[in-house]
């Protein structure tokens, strides 16, 4: 059977690699797990790349198996995190609070509102190709995008 | 867009960016180019091993000649030493389950022991496979992650094996357990069989009683000459010392050993598994 590798996936990978790091670190904030989840990401996108028709839609791809790969990630880690009662931090519950900076403020967005955010505003993708990264529909897209901007109490103009 | 968006960008693409993160890319290239290659070898072999079957069964079914004739083909008389006692595999949402258990043909108490031996670990790696996918479904479950995301993951599970060579009367196989969920395992056992003698060989059997510095020399001969010998762990680092009575090895069909070293062992996780012929 032929190899079926072109070489353009590799090219990609090997030439955008900074890219899935910064966006697999703002998940992450370790840089072993994040080089771990890069690694993982990179080694599945091989692997699977029969999936991947057109090549077009190489990015959308990739970005959805890096967040996939960091998501998981992150709930086995909450799955072996203990952190007694007393300790928990009540105010990340709380609205960001308004004097911190606007990156900080992201941080601190639950996890899907955080990801289109990051996903839009640092990737710069749209919002279709949002939807194609994390297989929510265009709406919940949407909707996530705009709670998002009213908890960062940021008004549509602001994000334009 | 905002001053305020640009600042968190800046903020964002601040990240420093580890020196050794194109490495990491690379070996993740290398290891996945390896994991499709052996999916789609192992694709092959099984509709070529069905194809074989279908030529066999049939030809012998519709004559009698052929038949009494394959009795007299060494490789389907002799020397079929090793055999498919159980195959099967089986999907559901949560994996795909490849079991194709090998036997030993023959038998003798050897044979029976090797055989109960085999049975117990194809048995207890299926398991683990199954506890291993069950465990990640739970944390991914209760962790916030849904049905419809689940069913998106493509966990397998397989136990099978690959003879390495076969003579009248020594065969060397392993039994391969590999589970990839969102991490991959994989756990190697070798059968080296003297059959005509009833007992299990080793590297001394095979290579006298210098084995160990013999394998020793030849190993790190190799590493010196390989192509790319910065991807051996230095002795420092953990990495290769000295060959014992557990290093796994098979028989090629030279019949010299070959040791192998599991993932990580001596080098770099992108390598796989790494092989050394010995020749004596």
């Amino acid at each position: 059977m032929k190899d079926t590798d072109t070489g353009g996936l590799t090219a990609y990978l090997l030439e955008d690699q900074a890219r899935f790091y910064r966006l697999a670190y703002s998940y992450l904030g370790s840089r072993e797990d994040t080089l771990d989840a890069v690694q993982t990401a990179v080694c599945r996108a091989l692997e699977k790349q029969r999936e991947l028709k057109n090549e077009d839609a190489m990015r959308t791809w990739f970005y959805r198996i890096l967040v996939n790969v960091c998501t998981d990630q992150l709930r086995r880690r909450k799955r072996v995190v203990c952190v007694p009662p007393e300790e928990l931090d009540e105010g990340r519950y709380d609205d960001p609070s308004p004097d911190d900076s606007l990156s900080k403020q992201v941080d601190e967005l639950p996890l899907e509102i955080r990801t289109v955010i990051r996903l839009r505003f640092y990737e710069e993708l749209s919002l279709q190709e949002i939807a194609g990264v994390t297989g929510w529909n265009l709406n919940t897209v949407k909707t996530r995008l705009y709670g998002g901007l009213k908890k960062l109490r940021m008004s549509m103009e602001e994000s334009q | 867009m905002t001053e305020s968006w640009k600042t968190a960008r800046d903020e964002y693409n601040a990240a420093e960016i580890p020196a050794e993160l194109d490495g990491r890319v690379r070996a993740g290239i290398a290891e996945g180019r390896r994991r499709r290659n052996r999916r789609m070898a192992l694709r092959r072999t099984v509709s070529g091993l069905a194809a074989c079957l279908v030529l066999l069964f049939g030809g012998l079914n519709l004559f009698p000649t052929f038949a009494s004739a394959a009795a007299d083909v060494p490789v389907l008389g002799g020397l079929f030493r090793v055999m498919t006692v159980r195959g099967y595999r089986s999907e559901n949402e949560d994996r795909t389950l490849t079991v194709s258990e090998p036997a030993v043909s023959g038998g003798g108490a050897f044979e029976k022991r090797i055989n109960e031996e085999i049975q117990e670990r194809v048995d207890a790696e299926t398991a683990k496979g199954e506890k291993t996918v069950k465990e990640y479904k739970d944390a991914f479950l209760s962790t916030g992650g849904t049905e419809a995301e689940w069913a998106a993951h493509d966990n397998r599970v397989s136990v099978t094996y690959e003879v390495k060579s076969e003579t009248d009367s020594v065969v060397s196989f392993v039994v391969r357990a590999q589970t990839s969920t969102s991490v991959g395992y994989e756990s190697d056992a070798y059968y080296n069989l003297d059959v005509k003698n009833d007992r299990e060989l080793t590297l001394k059997d095979l290579l006298g009683d210098d084995w160990v510095a013999l394998c020793n020399r030849s190993v790190k001969a190799q590493m010196a000459a390989s192509k790319d010998p910065g991807v051996f762990f230095t002795a420092d680092q953990g990495g290769f010392t000295t060959v014992d009575a557990d290093t796994g090895f098979y028989i090629n069909k030279a019949g010299n050993p070959v040791v192998v070293f599991p993932a990580y062992a001596v080098a770099i996780g992108s390598e796989g598994p790494v092989e050394f012929e010995i020749v004596k």
